[in-house]
């Protein structure tokens, strides 16, 4: 590649240009046809928007969970950026993050988080595992359950919580419909009365959005298993199970570390489906750390000790992160 | 294939129990992602009273499209006007994933090109920082989007959700468009620049009119993102008439003269589109997905 610039490199010496705005749209396009020069043009309309709406609203975000936000209050000081001021309210350093600590609520959704996360992870790489075992194996019909595969993912999780609500109400739910048809129950059953039945339906509803990628994941796992494998194992007498403990599984490995870190990060951020179906209730059951963020923020209006909140969520993701880039960069320098 | 010839043989019960076991596994697996699916469009095209009938029937008794009717405003009823929203909600979800598609693509594309091409420690170093946003929850950003779009008069505006949905688009187009871009070899763009064409030139003519598949695996994959985003919509356009569908079907949910039924064909509309793409794309959306291995 080099040697094919260094005719252009030649060229600015030789012309310096003849007026000095010809001189500079020249300099400009040979700039911007050398590698490097048009590298960085291509990548800087991008970065600059990331940087204005992720990396500057980050930085500020940070400074809004150390400061008491009263987002009536305009006199206090502000941040000048090109002829628009940005309130800064007042820093009080770690007075939210202590508030938070102090906080028995805290604690509570923590907990229930830890357990929707870990119910989470747990459905999902199971029934994900499961349903990529079924759609590799043969059978008639299955480009159409694969297609099918990409339904509750390509929904909006509103209309996912939408549609369980209908899917579950006791006046007209489908699963109550059955399971009374079956005989299996007397009255149909409220899922949502009970705190604890509301948290579950929550982690199945979520896993019935999520489990399909992490088949999509599984299933390219899979395609890469050579078949000997598999046949050697059968001729040592393996059944299903041995050849799933002993060939399928080890090779997953990759594959499954990365849905398990995914599904993890996802359930800690969980927020939509408990804003349409539960909305934190009954009482407290089903607030989770994200929501207690959110409803902290955005319903109550106290961004200080809201975005407080959301950063301890921030925090394990972002640990969470940095093993998953380790990953990917490994996989990506192998390529 | 050194193991060719395996001696080894299922008895023929064994295979005729294993062939019933896939479809009775298959037939599962197409209720478990079918089934709650189809039971929002059964719930859409019943009336409510039908619906609460017990028990309750499975099979619409009287099919009919008076739901759709009454969010498009064909139907008059009480409480219309709760209804009435859902057409604008439709309107301004399509021009906002339509607007965040298209800049994603120019400069998503761009970016994604240079990446997959160049590498120097600025590019190593940026590519960092961009991966990273990606797995950054957009949750933490929206009280400082919030302000920041308040500050700039652009809360409740369209203009404002488009900025801020490029926060979580724009690490997935590069991502995807550089996985692209990787496949093509650099012969082609050699011979562009020995031809006398300018890098430039070779990036638009040379480049962009092989790279379709890229742009329609990112290209549906952003609309999908962001036609469905619920909360920075719900956060940032919270006035009436200026919100996208998820925040407006959430708003119904929430009120409770309104009949489940005429939410569910307002759910199914939403749902439509994505599906869809997602059905029609399936290939390149896979890619997508196991290229920018997602979150949320």
């Amino acid at each position: 590649m080099a040697d094919l610039l260094e005719p252009m490199k030649r060229d600015v010496r030789a012309q310096p240009g003849t007026g000095r705005n010809g001189g500079l749209i020249r300099r400009f396009s040979l700039y911007a046809n050398t590698q490097a020069g048009f590298a960085t043009l291509l990548i800087l309309p991008a970065l600059t928007v990331i940087f204005a709406v992720v990396f500057f609203p980050l930085v500020y975000s940070i400074w809004l969970s150390l400061a008491e936000v009263d987002l009536l209050d305009t006199s206090g000081p502000t941040l000048n950026l090109f002829g628009f001021n940005l309130p800064l309210y007042k820093f009080i350093g770690f007075g939210n993050y202590r508030d938070i600590v102090g906080d028995p609520l805290y604690w509570g959704a923590l907990g229930r988080t830890v357990f929707f996360v870990a119910a989470f992870v747990v459905e999902a790489t199971v029934i994900g595992l499961a349903m990529a075992l079924i759609l590799n194996s043969e059978f008639f019909g299955r480009p159409i359950l694969r297609a099918a595969l990409l339904i509750p993912w390509s929904m909006s999780r509103v209309v996912v919580g939408l549609l369980w609500l209908g899917m579950l109400s006791a006046d007209f739910g489908a699963l109550n419909a059955i399971l009374s048809r079956l005989g299996l129950i007397d009255h149909y059953i409220s899922f949502f009365q009970n705190g604890f039945s509301a948290l579950n339906v929550l982690v199945l509803v979520y896993v019935w959005n999520q489990a399909p990628f992490a088949t999509v994941l599984f299933l390219a796992g899979l395609q890469s298993i050579p078949k000997d494998l598999y046949a050697a194992a059968e001729v040592d007498g393996a059944g299903f199970w041995r050849k799933l403990w002993h060939v399928t599984l080890p090779s997953l490995r990759p594959m499954m570390f990365l849905v398990l870190v995914l599904s993890t990060v996802n359930g800690f951020l969980m927020l939509d489906l408990i804003f349409v179906m539960t909305f934190g209730g009954p009482g407290n059951d089903t607030t989770t750390v994200s929501w207690l963020g959110y409803v902290t923020a955005f319903n109550f209006f106290q961004f200080g000790p809201g975005t407080a909140i959301l950063f301890t969520l921030t925090l394990i993701c972002v640990v969470l992160t940095v093993v998953y880039q380790r990953l990917i960069l490994a996989k990506f320098q192998a390529e | 294939m050194s193991v060719q010839a395996v001696p080894y043989r299922q008895p023929v019960l064994t295979r005729i129990i294993s062939a019933c076991g896939i479809y009775v596994l298959a037939a599962l697996v197409a209720i478990w992602l079918i089934g709650p699916f189809l039971w929002l469009f059964i719930t859409s095209i019943s009336y409510q009273r039908d619906l609460l009938a017990l028990p309750t029937p499975l099979i619409p008794v009287n099919p009919t499209l008076e739901n759709y009717g009454k969010i498009l405003g064909l139907v008059e009823f009480n409480h219309a006007d709760q209804a009435r929203l859902v057409i604008a909600s439709l309107g301004n979800s399509f021009i906002v994933a339509m607007a965040v598609t298209l800049i994603n693509i120019v400069f998503g594309s761009a970016a994604g090109y240079a990446y997959a091409r160049h590498r120097s420690r600025l590019m190593s170093l940026s590519l960092y920082l961009v991966l990273f946003t990606r797995m950054l929850p957009v949750v933490v950003l929206i009280p400082a989007l919030f302000l920041m779009l308040r500050q700039l008069g652009l809360q409740n505006s369209l203009t404002g959700l488009t900025i801020a949905y490029c926060s979580f688009t724009f690490p997935f187009t590069i991502w995807i468009m550089k996985s692209y871009f990787e496949t093509i070899p650099r012969e082609l763009e050699e011979s562009g620049l020995v031809d006398g064409c300018t890098r430039f030139q070779v990036f638009c003519r040379l480049i962009v009119p092989i790279s379709g598949p890229g742009f329609v695996a990112a290209g549906a994959f952003t609309f999908v993102l962001s036609w469905n985003e619920f909360l920075v919509a719900q956060v940032l356009n919270s006035k009436r008439g200026m919100t996208t569908l998820p925040p407006a079907i959430a708003g119904m949910l929430g009120q409770a003269n309104l009949d489940y039924s005429i939410i569910a064909a307002s759910g199914f509309l939403s749902a439509l589109p994505a599906a869809v793409l997602a059905l029609l794309f399936q290939r390149y959306m896979v890619q997508g997905l196991t290229a920018g291995s997602v979150k949320g």
